[in-house]
């Protein structure tokens, strides 16, 4: 697994190819998690014996901590009778390191508003006033 | 596993948990697209009948947009912190495009509690000490964005609106 983070350039790029390949087939999901990077910072966990003299150390470590961030969407198989479709699952990650934090989530928030259209828009307010407008006139 | 209702009371206690359970702690969101079940579009059709008011514009021009209507997929944002730990989950829905940003943006926060990246009071000393240069002008906005929206939720409307006009 540890091999297989992507750089952040190319998992946006993934990222979104997995939102246009959920919009073409009309239903699914998508799912992201962030979790703090624990495994590979091992060399900087403290020793056993300071582990228990401080209990909490995780809470204050000494050097902020990478991120690491998967998307993935859901497997599907063939059904008789139902238009599902074999869809293997595709699973992304990428580490993010503190430094980048903030422009990382920056491109990533643009990611989702675009690859999340199938929520409610705002517009409807507007369509509203419009169609009274048209009242109106008729 | 309590849905809250707000964003806002979800960020809170989202970055209280992720505070104690730093590592263990995580941050999953989905977003789903659901074709309705046959029920349920049977359930929005006589909706439909029952409360003309509301779809009352559409009926009068044509029948068919609101069958389309009843059977539009739902599409939902669901968040949630999970700490398998102490086995809490905490979770948020919404169904409203115009969340998305700022969701995303609790997500940051919650990054930066995760990363042990030092928030508002500490920033200055690490930021003194750290190596970006760029990170302190970055930190100060995110300050004026977490006074702004702890403000009662009459400032997150303004917000909304604003966007909206755009």
């Amino acid at each position: 697994m540890a091999g297989d983070h992507l750089s952040n350039d190319e998992f946006f790029t993934r990222l979104v190819n997995l939102f246009e390949l959920n919009r073409k087939k009309g239903h699914g999901s998508v799912i992201l998690t962030q979790k703090r990077l624990a495994f590979e910072s091992n060399a900087d966990v403290p020793s056993p014996t300071k582990v228990l003299d401080d209990p909490l150390w995780d809470t204050h470590p000494e050097n902020p901590l990478p991120l690491i961030i998967r998307a993935s969407n859901t497997r599907s198989t063939e059904r008789p009778g139902t238009d599902r479709k074999n869809v293997d699952k595709i699973k992304l990650s990428t580490v993010v390191q503190p430094d980048q934090l903030d422009a990382f989530y920056a491109r990533y928030a643009e990611a989702c508003k675009a690859g999340m259209s199938g929520l409610k828009k705002r517009d409807k307010k507007k369509k509203k006033k419009d169609k009274k407008k048209k009242k109106g006139v008729d | 596993m309590p849905y809250f209702e707000t964003s806002d009371e979800w960020y809170e206690q989202s970055s209280l948990l992720i505070k104690a359970r730093p590592t263990s702690a995580r941050v999953t969101s989905k977003y789903t697209v659901l074709k309705p079940t046959p029920s349920k579009i049977k359930k929005r059709e006589k909706y439909l009948v029952k409360h003309p008011n509301t779809a009352s514009a559409s009926d009068s021009t044509a029948v068919p947009p609101t069958l389309a209507n009843s059977e539009a997929p739902t599409a939902t944002f669901l968040l949630k912190t999970y700490d398998p730990v102490s086995g809490t989950c905490l979770q948020y829905e919404t169904n409203k495009a115009a969340e998305v940003g700022r969701l995303i943006g609790n997500l940051s926060r919650l990054g930066r509690h995760m990363a042990a990246l030092p928030e508002i009071k500490e920033d200055q000393s690490a930021a003194a000490a750290g190596e970006d240069i760029a990170t302190p002008s970055l930190e100060g906005q995110i300050k004026l964005e977490d006074t702004s929206e702890q403000k009662p939720s009459g400032g997150g409307g303004g917000k909304k609106k604003k966007k909206g006009k755009k």
